[in-house]
């Protein structure tokens, strides 16, 4: 059974680190703010706005530093990272998950945290928080549906999402465990220890900047992993600024997957409203949830 | 790598291939069938490889792939798989040629049956993409095979070519009439000396992060490792050094030889500060073993023939720098 960390209440502390690319300080304050106004203090880590030249928010030794020491500090009680790109594989063998362990909390993000959740879950069947990261407050008013779905998941409010339905989707019904997030970092674990288990599951999937063949060729390396083998559903999000080569791949996204998926028999979706974009609800990796495709509408819920 | 943390494929598999088979070698008359398992080329394009290895006294035949296209591919993917099946199958044909990368092959390889194949193995030719089959045939049949340029790759005028590209061209020709390869490359400053003896492996680093976890996924352990790639960010080929590091790939190897990495430069704001060199070296802190850079294989003009699946000794000092194939 899926450890839940204890959810948030006015008062409790959020923590906020880069385990990854650089971000200015500036960029965080209006995650900071709305964070403040849903009644929580703040506290942000040193690689928040660090003083890195490169691409890294800090060194490998900072970034694993700062996390670590969220991680550990009992005060906080949600650690957001705020910000993906790229960095988590350098640290995470190096992150001592032993206090996290007895003292769950919610790690918050997605993109290249999705390395996190999946390592997480697969080792700890701790739940983790896939969900905007302080770009997107930004980006869009505290008040959008996305950023409120975040508010709502830290207060433990059950979730249900519901979208319309789409032509390509297939019908039916499926129970299961929540597992997911970006192609490209799902793929780059498989083989090591932080690789999921997809048997069961209802597992959700997005990318961004990808080339056509690039995505085909990482549906492939999924099937032929039997990452669909013993699915229970399969959720796709957003697939944003896509790209193609010179000469055309000749399919779209959902082609590409419909040929993938073609001889399963679990129930997809497409165009969740889980991306790159603002479109992003939060999900609970791990968390069971019923996911219902119908013929108008879809509808995902804890 | 954590204390505790679990190595997959550190220790010797059980369903691992013991032994090492080497197909048959070429002698004049022979044929060497050409076939488009990825991407999609013309009969122009191969026109002077077809002439060039009939110089060198082998029949050629043509696939029906050749001149075929489904968008980026040389035909859809029942067509690449039966041609290139059909030419594993055809007892006259001794060796098959790719006739140039891309992408593709992963799409059709679960599709090929490889049962004539194994019991009388042929040499199959190619690199980048191809590097697929390479890793799928060593691993699951033990079956030496070679990694060299392709089709697409042959000087469209033999005279006007360059002593380079000749000999690399020269380096298949070599290759699979049976001479015993040996390379000697520049020393470079960041390499680790040593010496070391195994079976080579390796090709191109995004195609063999992308087979892992599947049944084409290279096994690595006890084995000399060659690695290029060409347009990935630094920060790409970083995260493919963790996933090799990460899946064991790394921890059990002989030795370790880099070929070229074309890099795609960083984007505007998004430097990533850690050059190649770095990039691998940080991965092998810990092992001791034998490590070049700059070896010439990869998207390049100095792209030469390896036998991968074949015994070589790679030796690595301040002075000097050599692969050879052993018995």
């Amino acid at each position: 059974m899926v450890k839940i960390p204890p959810y948030l209440h006015p008062g409790d502390t959020i923590g906020i680190v880069c385990p990854a690319g650089y971000m200015e300080a500036e960029k965080v304050q209006a995650c900071i703010d709305a964070l403040r106004t849903w009644g929580y203090y703040v506290k942000t880590g040193m690689t928040v706005g660090s003083p890195s030249e490169n691409y890294f928010s800090g060194t490998d030794k900072e970034r694993l530093g700062d996390f670590q020491q969220m991680l550990d500090d009992d005060k906080i009680s949600a650690v957001l990272c705020a910000r993906g790109g790229y960095g988590v594989t350098r640290i995470i063998d190096d992150i001592d998950f032993s206090k996290f362990i007895e003292h769950p909390k919610w790690l918050i993000g997605f993109s290249d945290i999705t390395l996190l959740h999946s390592h997480i879950f697969s080792n700890y069947g701790i739940s983790t928080l896939h969900a905007p990261m302080a770009g997107a407050f930004n980006d869009e008013d505290p008040e959008n549906i996305y950023l409120q779905s975040l508010k709502k998941a830290l207060e433990g409010k059950k979730i249900s999402y519901s979208v319309d339905g789409n032509k390509f989707n297939v019908k039916g019904e499926a129970v299961g465990e929540l597992v997911g997030g970006n192609l490209a970092l799902i793929v780059h674990a498989i083989g090591t220890s932080s690789d999921i288990k997809t048997k069961g599951k209802i597992l959700f999937l997005e990318d961004t900047g990808e080339y056509l063949y690039a995505i085909d060729r990482m549906f492939y390396q999924m099937k032929r992993a039997g990452k669909f083998d013993k699915l229970a559903g399969l959720i796709i999000g957003g697939f944003t600024n896509i790209k193609d080569t010179e000469k055309p791949f000749g399919k779209d996204i959902k082609e590409i997957i419909k040929e993938i998926i073609a001889g399963y028999d679990f129930p997809v979706c497409f165009d969740f409203p889980v991306s790159h974009a603002t479109e992003n609800y939060a999900l609970k990796i791990g968390a069971g949830y019923k996911f219902k495709v119908g013929k108008k509408k879809v509808s995902l819920s804890e | 790598m954590g204390l505790g943390a679990v190595v997959p494929g550190a220790s010797a598999r059980d369903d691992e291939p013991l032994s090492s088979f080497v197909p048959k070698y070429l002698r004049t008359g022979d044929t060497i069938g050409i076939t488009s398992p990825a991407g999609f080329i013309t009969l122009e394009d191969i026109a002077p490889a077809v002439e060039q290895m009939k110089t060198w006294g082998f029949k050629i035949k043509i696939g029906a792939t050749i001149g075929k296209r489904y968008f980026t591919f040389g035909g859809t993917d029942e067509e690449r798989a039966r041609d290139l099946q059909t030419m594993l199958d055809d007892d006259s044909i001794a060796a098959v040629m790719c006739a140039r990368g891309g992408y593709g092959v992963v799409r059709i390889i679960d599709q090929l049956d490889f049962s004539k194949y194994v019991k009388k193995p042929k040499w199959i030719i190619g690199f980048s993409d191809i590097t697929a089959l390479h890793s799928h045939v060593n691993k699951n049949y033990g079956v030496a095979s070679l990694h060299s340029k392709m089709c697409n790759s042959f000087p469209d005028v033999w005279t006007d070519a360059d002593q380079l590209q000749k000999d690399t061209i020269l380096s298949i020709k070599n290759a699979l009439t049976g001479t015993q390869m040996k390379y000697s490359f520049l020393p470079e400053g960041c390499n680790k000396p040593g010496a070391a003896e195994g079976i080579l492996v390796g090709g191109n680093l995004k195609t063999l992060e992308t087979l892992a976890g599947t049944s084409s996924d290279l096994y690595t352990n006890g084995k000399i490792l060659f690695l290029e790639d060409t347009g990935e960010y630094l920060y790409s080929i970083d995260r493919m050094f963790w996933n090799l590091k990460r899946t064991g790939k790394l921890i059990g190897l002989k030795g370790l030889i880099i070929g070229g990495f074309k890099i795609k430069p960083d984007d505007p704001g998004e430097e990533f500060g850690i050059v190649l060199q770095d990039i691998v070296l940080d991965k092998l802190k810990d092992y001791s073993y034998p490590v070049g850079f700059n070896f010439p294989v990869g998207h390049q003009k100095d792209n030469f023939a390896l036998k991968c699946g074949v015994r070589h000794r790679l030796e690595i000092n301040t002075g000097s720098c050599l692969l050879e194939e052993i018995k």
